[in-house]
């Protein structure tokens, strides 16, 4: 179980060590709070991971070898614990933002996972789905260059944009997430559309498009670090200033705050999120927009955006660029619930049941704004949002706000 | 028949006596309950005890001085109570106290073994200053005689032995480190004799009188605690009644000898008073007849009722700290501590595998 | 050597130098371990970052408004628990004369009976907690052998300290001695156990703080 502990740290140790068996972060998880199990309390769902760094790598591992406190962990207690890490965590980091030991949990359950995944743990359904396809091709969806290429051109003919596909050199790399090439094909429209209307020097890169690292959530290290630097070659490649990424909380979180470190290097280009530089756009005048009047909306912000993100300021800025009336949920912002697939969640077949339960909170919230429309800049949320809206007869839509950006953009004459 | 001082009268009862020296069966009564009050007996007794100690003979008491400094009897002697507990030790007959007797030498040594002869079995034996028991007992010899045996011999004939003084009750001063001669206390060298013990340094007269008056009264020795020590005047500490206690409480505490908080009677727990911890009957009964005692003239108590109190570090050391651990001692145990931690992390880091598989361009 | 010299002398010296090689121990173990640089792109200046760190350090504290309704009860008494526990350490007399003797270091002391109160207060909160433990799903669960070994610990020295204020039960010197006695034993446990989140909750706290600083998420 050496993988476990591979790549823990000061900070990763000191969360260990920290907890008091407080059991707040209960109260903060949308699974426990929805179910009221125990096993569902966040701190619980990592134990076999202190208990492989108490015994190897802890001040006194020693200690607990001599004395058996910290047996090995076990194949089986391993597997018995597959279900709380991949079904019951969205690695939102709720839980520690209440955690009065300020023990990044979210953080612990990634690499609890990747000793799963080492152990070949990870649930069938994910790796199936996506991390092997990820592996072969660089794209969960198994999607190849020249592939890729043609659907692009696809997109581009289909919606009426000039695509910009593998030039050699431009400022903008575009990246896009595996569930837009699957299930919302028009965000790859609305970033050409934008970065046309911007006048900027931009292009796809076919050697390092889709973001959305699965591999990350799926706990293969080796996985996330090629994705990863994948998409940092082609971006030297053509000598890009900036990155972007896609509306996709992970593959921000990955690109955003991991690659530079996996890269052993400050990265010659800095990475945006899509709300990020709509925002800058916006504040600087390069994107023009025709605001409507009296949209009421909500805003559901991805965990790994706003918490995790920093970036909780960016959307708002647009909503109110766009004229939107913005009707916040309760705890916007830093605080928000997730949407409950977060974390790879939702691609656990299984996790279904669970996942709806976790929607629940977010279906109040929302219903309790009375908005028309909830926007938000993440594809996983989107689908998750949508599928639950779905089920729960919802009359308000779900929309991305990247492609609501697109739509409104004032008359350019380079369009 | 003439009164011959050598060896008294022991027919004579204390009523008797009393009434010798013009004091009425009205002003005993009166100092039974007195008395009563101060070994914490319920005042019906009083009467009873009267009765008693009008009624008593003469005890044969037997003192001997070990490793003295003879304070424990100049507390005595110096006492100031009046008439009746004077007359009460008149009516003692001390029948041995080398420093006292006009005899000496061998004449003083016979006098002893006829004194223990006549009341075999029935006389107090006192004994002031700690017994030397190292390289066989040579450090305390009379007429070339060991006291270890002397007082073995003793206190097998004795009805009940006083050990008066922190040196006979502990050992005291003499057994302080490093403790040359091998001192101890009564009570670590007798069995079988019932020993009460009155630690004090010296102690106070009055708890010596009231045992004396309690044991001609009722033929036995007061309720002692498990120090045997008598519970009426040790039972609570100096702390506990003391007049400064309500500073202790409020928090209020001198800082040093000639501050305001001195100045104003503040606790003087800061300054290195071991009130807390010692038993004994000064702040009660005090000294001088009642005049004063330690913390009332401005100094904490030194706990000189207590075992090994000379060895319990300062005096002006407050009972809160104990020893330090010192800077030194802690910066050593810091190193060491990181040394190890140090050690542990670094051997954990050979586990460590941030980066799997590929490397950077 | 009577018990109590025992636990005023070697006793108390020996506790002292094991909790204090052990925090060392703990600590270097922890912070040492090999710390990979962070080559992300800050949103803010280093000194921000430690503004972060310092933030998080007292805005954790008293949590978020919108966690209250559901923790409320286990916050209050755990703040009641852990200020009365602050009180009487840190405004009791003989413990902050104790602190002056080791290290020269002084400030006023409280009120005798301010200081029995809150002990008072800390011992009722401890075992409302310890209740609360073993009958809540979430915290049973979480329980390990360490939570009431530290509880122990942690109450054994409030209780006696109580006692000896008042000396209701055995005299002076006795609840003096296990007094110290017990924590003493508080002292030789703490590196090692859970009570080590007196320390670990600063570096925590500040680790998160500059993290989430560097990320400009909130703090």
């Amino acid at each position: 179980m050496r993988r476990f502990i591979a790549d823990i740290g000061p900070a990763a140790a000191l969360a260990m060590e920290s907890c008091v068996h407080c059991g707040r972060c209960a109260e903060a998880c949308q699974f426990y709070v929805q179910t009221n199990d125990p096993r569902y309390t966040p701190i619980h769902k990592i134990a076999p991971l202190k208990q492989a760094y108490e015994r190897e790598l802890g001040p006194f591992a020693f200690v607990y070898r001599l004395f058996g406190l910290a047996p090995q962990v076990t194949a089986k207690e391993l597997e018995s614990w597959q279900a709380l890490i991949y079904d019951s965590c969205n690695m939102c980091g709720r839980c520690s933002l209440i955690c009065p030991m300020a023990i990044d949990i979210a953080d612990l359950v990634e690499r609890a996972r990747h000793g799963l995944f080492e152990a070949g743990l990870v649930p069938a359904d994910y790796l199936g789905a996506l991390a092997e396809k990820e592996q072969a091709t660089g794209s969960p969806y198994g999607l190849t260059q020249a592939q890729f290429r043609d659907m692009l051109h696809d997109i581009g003919l289909k919606h009426g944009v000039v695509m910009h596909v593998d030039e050699a050199k431009a400022d903008i790399i575009p990246t896009v997430s595996s569930i837009d090439l699957k299930m919302f094909p028009a965000s790859m429209a609305a970033i050409a559309r934008i970065l046309n209307h911007m006048g900027v020097s931009w292009t796809f890169r076919t050697d390092g498009f889709d973001a959305d690292n699965a591999a990350l959530t799926a706990g293969d290290r080796a996985g996330q670090r090629k994705i990863t630097l994948g998409i940092i070659r082609a971006a030297l490649a053509c000598g890009a200033r900036t990155v972007v990424m896609p509306e996709c909380g992970h593959a921000f979180t990955e690109m955003r705050w991991e690659a530079a470190n996996s890269f052993g290097q400050a990265l010659p280009f800095r990475v945006v999120q899509i709300t990020e530089l709509l925002a800058e756009g916006l504040s600087d005048g390069r994107i023009r927009v025709n605001p409507g009047v009296g949209e009421r909306a909500t805003y559901h912000d991805a965990c790994q955006l706003s918490r995790r993100g920093g970036a909780s300021a960016a959307p708002r800025l647009i909503l109110r660029a766009l004229g939107v009336d913005l009707r916040e949920m309760g705890d916007a912002g830093d605080a928000n619930w997730c949407c409950g697939g977060g974390g790879g969640v939702a691609l656990v077949k299984r996790a279904q049941p669970l996942r709806d339960l976790a929607f629940q909170i977010k279906r109040r919230q929302v219903e309790a704004t009375g908005a028309g429309t909830v926007y938000t800049s993440c594809s996983g949320c989107r689908q998750t949002l949508e599928h639950g809206g779905k089920t729960a007869n919802w009359t308000s839509t779900v929309a991305s706000l990247l492609e609501r950006v697109a739509d409104t953009l004032a008359h350019n004459q380079k369009d | 028949m003439p009164e011959d001082h050598r060896m008294p009268d022991h027919t004579e009862t204390l009523g008797a006596a009393l009434v010798r020296h013009g004091i009425g069966r009205r002003d005993l009564l009166r100092f039974a309950l007195a008395m009563t009050a101060s070994l914490a007996l319920p005042p019906g007794i009083a009467p009873v005890m009267a009765e008693n100690l009008a009624r008593a003979k003469r005890r044969s008491v037997i003192w001997l001085s070990i490793q003295d400094c003879t304070g424990c009897l100049e507390a005595l002697l110096q006492s100031s109570s009046p008439t009746l507990e004077s007359i009460i030790f008149d009516f003692i007959s001390l029948d041995y106290q080398e420093t006292l007797m006009a005899a000496a030498g061998s004449t003083a040594d016979r006098m002893l073994w006829d004194a223990v002869a006549a009341n075999k079995g029935e006389y107090l034996l006192a004994i002031d200053g700690s017994i030397p028991v190292k390289d066989g007992g040579v450090y305390a010899l009379t007429g070339g005689r060991s006291t270890v045996g002397i007082v073995e011999a003793l206190a097998a004939d004795a009805k009940a032995v006083l050990a008066i003084g922190t040196c006979a009750a502990y050992g005291g001063i003499p057994k302080a480190y490093p403790n040359p001669t091998g001192a101890v206390g009564v009570e670590d060298l007798i069995s079988g004799t019932p020993i009460v013990n009155i630690p004090g340094c010296p102690p106070m007269p009055d708890v010596l009188s009231g045992i004396l008056v309690y044991f001609i009264s009722f033929g036995r020795l007061p309720a002692l605690d498990e120090r045997k020590r008598p519970l009426a005047y040790y039972g609570t500490t100096i702390h506990d009644r003391c007049y400064r206690r309500s500073f202790y409480d409020r928090g209020q505490f001198a800082q040093s000898f000639d501050d305001d908080g001195a100045r104003q009677g503040w606790c003087l727990f800061e300054l290195g008073c071991k009130g807390p911890i010692t038993h004994n009957a000064c702040a009660s009964l005090k000294w001088g007849g009642g005049t004063s005692f330690p913390i009332e003239s401005g100094h904490g108590c030194l706990g000189c009722a207590e075992p090994n109190f000379w060895d319990a570090g300062s005096f002006y050391t407050s009972l809160a700290g104990g020893s330090p651990t010192g800077w030194q001692n802690a910066s050593m145990a810091a190193a060491v501590g990181l040394a190890g931690g140090a050690a542990a992390a670094l051997l954990a880091r050979d586990k460590a595998d941030p980066d799997p598989e590929e490397t950077p361009p | 050597m009577t018990l109590l010299e025992f636990a005023r002398g070697p006793a108390l010296q020996a506790s002292a130098l094991i909790m204090i090689a052990g925090m060392a121990w703990r600590m270097a173990g922890i912070l040492l371990l090999r710390r990979r640089p962070q080559y992300a792109a800050s949103r803010h200046s280093l000194a921000r970052r430690m503004g972060g760190g310092a933030s998080l350090i007292l805005s954790r504290f008293i949590p978020r408004r919108t966690f209250w309704p559901r923790i409320a009860v286990g916050v209050m008494l755990s703040a009641v628990f852990h200020l009365g526990l602050a009180l009487v350490f840190f405004g009791g007399a003989p413990h902050i004369l104790l602190v002056h003797q080791a290290t020269g270091l002084i400030w006023p002391n409280l009120p005798k009976g301010l200081i029995v109160m809150a002990s008072g207060l800390t011992l009722a909160a401890m075992i409302a907690l310890i209740v609360r433990r073993r009958l809540h799903p979430v915290l049973r669960l979480l329980s390990t052998a360490d939570d009431y070994v530290s509880w122990l610990l942690v109450f054994l020295p409030v209780l006696t300290g109580i006692l000896l204020s008042g000396e209701a039960i055995g005299d002076y010197g006795s609840l003096l001695t296990l007094h110290i006695l017990s924590v003493e034993a508080l002292m030789i446990w703490l590196p090692f156990g859970k009570l080590m989140h007196s320390v670990l909750v600063f570096a925590g706290r500040w680790t998160m703080g500059v993290t989430f600083a560097r990320k400009g998420a909130a703090t």
